[in-house]
């Protein structure tokens, strides 16, 4: 089942191409991250996808409803970017008054669950005005999910959150995906989305320049590996000869007993360095391989 | 669009302006018919003029000052949410049109209630309810709120709706009895576009009023539904 399904959807501004026809498709029950820097588009993307502002050109649907659509709405949770609450409103009045626009009224003990899913229940009757930052944010995930809707988009659900509160945002997600739901999400937080997001979408100048799982992205960006292998002493007078098919292997050997560290560019040189120094009279203690980051992975891009 | 109406028509009751405006309509209705009949013996009015005396007083001010009233209160119910960004919680579950809609009646509501109760005030004076000065009344401020709203749809920022609005608010009475009294073939078929023509009318013609309402609400509708929010 798809719950996202864009075909060359563009957004421009005058003569300026904010999003550059984007394909995509996300399954239900997904975590689907969207990475980009600032000014790549992202956030136009989801804008256009929730109604916030219309594509200039493509199609889009949602839950397998062709956008846009106002019925579906009631389906889909949204926290939107930069988006201020109002001030004269009570947390729980912000839940009520927005579930009830959503066509499913919370009654109060629902309002306080969600205030508890997001740990604002002992601020359910404070005026936004006297919330912080966090606090506001947190509010804006329990509005999100209020009415309970299939397909969820966050953007940026844990940009200004202390590290307490992000982890607890993080299981938030994952139950969630538990429960059938469908995560859209944007993240400037490289790790947080590497360990959320069940696939990853990576967005350069209004353009989705790669995505996939994140082994998939992984395996694409391969091409180089660097491997640190801990050894035992190697005989003085293998020493030289060692060095000699190590050079040929690989680059960036570094040799500070009892540590190696090579860049490889295939995985199977990794067994051959290994069998190499069993031929060498030294024993093979440790191979660490460092697999590339989303941080690499976004900063190659 | 109930939901938003509900909200709309709740906080117009809070804040000091509305409990102003409040108070002059009553005051307004109150003295104005209990001083319907020292009017009626200084001035000479026709039958009909001197029947709806009671009612003077209020379709006066609504005439001269109701558009001042609405944008002061209303000017910003759709451009604050979009500059303040609340707007994206409001569009992200329901249509446009819901929302405009709910705005308008929300507002719709708070001037009915507030007009009924100053008839009702001056029914006591004047011993029956004219209905057909109520219903006058009642398009003039449909007119009004829907104009008001056009402009909040129209401009984004706020200060300057509430800038508008005073203009608007001033100019309107002096310009709308201006061309509608006016000779000048120039101008003069201006006057089918605003209120002022229908309601000198006694007769039915008032309801052309709900029709240009419904366009300027028609043309709002189509311009928010291209904005960016």
């Amino acid at each position: 089942m798809i719950a996202i399904e864009t075909t060359q959807l563009k957004k421009s501004y005058g003569s300026v191409p904010i999003v550059k026809g984007i394909d995509l498709i996300v399954e239900k029950g997904e975590i689907f991250g969207f990475l980009g820097r600032n000014g790549a588009g992202k956030s136009t993307f989801i804008n256009m996808l929730t109604g916030i502002i219309q594509p200039s050109s493509g199609t889009y649907s949602l839950l397998s409803v062709k956008g846009p659509n106002d019925q579906v709405k009631k389906r889909v949770g949204v926290m939107p970017d930069y988006s201020t609450l109002y001030t004269s409103l009570t947390a729980m009045e912000h839940l009520k008054y927005l579930s009830a626009l959503s066509g499913k009224a919370a009654g109060k003990e629902w309002c306080l669950e969600v205030l508890k899913l997001v740990g604002l229940e002992s601020d359910a009757r404070k005026k936004v005005a006297k919330f912080s930052f966090g606090m506001k944010k947190k509010l804006g995930i329990a509005l999100a999910i209020i009415h309970d809707p299939e397909l969820i988009f966050l953007d940026e659900p844990t940009s200004g959150l202390d590290a307490e509160s992000a982890i607890h945002i993080h299981k938030l997600i994952r139950g969630l995906q538990k429960r059938g739901k469908t995560i859209f999400m944007t993240s400037h937080n490289l790790a947080e989305v590497e360990k959320l997001c069940t696939r990853i979408a990576i967005m350069k100048e209004g353009e989705i320049v790669n995505s996939g799982t994140m082994d998939e992205l992984r395996s694409f960006y391969r091409s180089t590996i660097k491997v640190k292998i801990k050894h035992s002493p190697v005989p003085k007078s293998e020493q030289m000869n060692l060095h000699q098919w190590l050079e040929s292997a690989g680059t960036d050997i570094e040799m500070n007993d009892p540590y190696l560290t090579i860049t490889v560019k295939d995985e199977k040189r990794i067994a051959e360095i290994i069998r190499a120094f069993q031929q060498c009279r030294a024993d093979v203690l440790r191979v660490e391989v460092e697999e590339p980051s989303l941080e690499d992975i976004f900063l190659d891009e | 669009m109930y939901v938003i109406g509900k909200r709309e028509f709740i906080s117009l009751f809070k804040g000091v302006k509305s409990c102003i405006v409040i108070a002059i309509l009553l005051l307004t209705s109150y003295y104005s018919a209990k001083f319907a009949d020292f009017l009626m013996s200084g001035i000479n009015l026709s039958a009909k003029e001197a029947e709806n005396i009671h009612t003077v007083g209020l379709l006066g001010l609504l005439l001269l000052l109701g558009q001042l009233f609405i944008a002061g209160l209303s000017h910003d119910t759709i451009n604050q949410e979009t500059h303040e960004r609340t707007m994206r919680f409001l569009v992200t579950r329901t249509s446009r049109t819901s929302i405009l809609l709910g705005k308008f009646f929300g507002i719709w509501m708070f001037w009915f209630i507030c007009l009924t109760v100053s008839f009702l005030l001056i029914s006591i004076f004047a011993q029956k309810i004219d209905f057909f000065i109520f219903s006058q009344t009642i398009s003039l401020v449909t007119i009004q709120i829907s104009f008001t709203i056009l402009l909040s749809v129209l401009i984004p920022k706020p200060g300057f709706t509430m800038f508008l609005g005073i203009v608007f608010g001033l100019a309107f009475p002096i310009l709308g009895f201006w061309v509608v009294l006016t000779s000048n073939v120039w101008v003069s078929w201006t006057k089918f576009f605003t209120p002022f023509y229908y309601l000198e009318r006694e007769d039915f013609s008032f309801l052309v009023i709900f029709i240009l309402s419904g366009i300027m609400l028609f043309f709002a509708n189509f311009i928010f539904k291209r904005r960016e929010c």
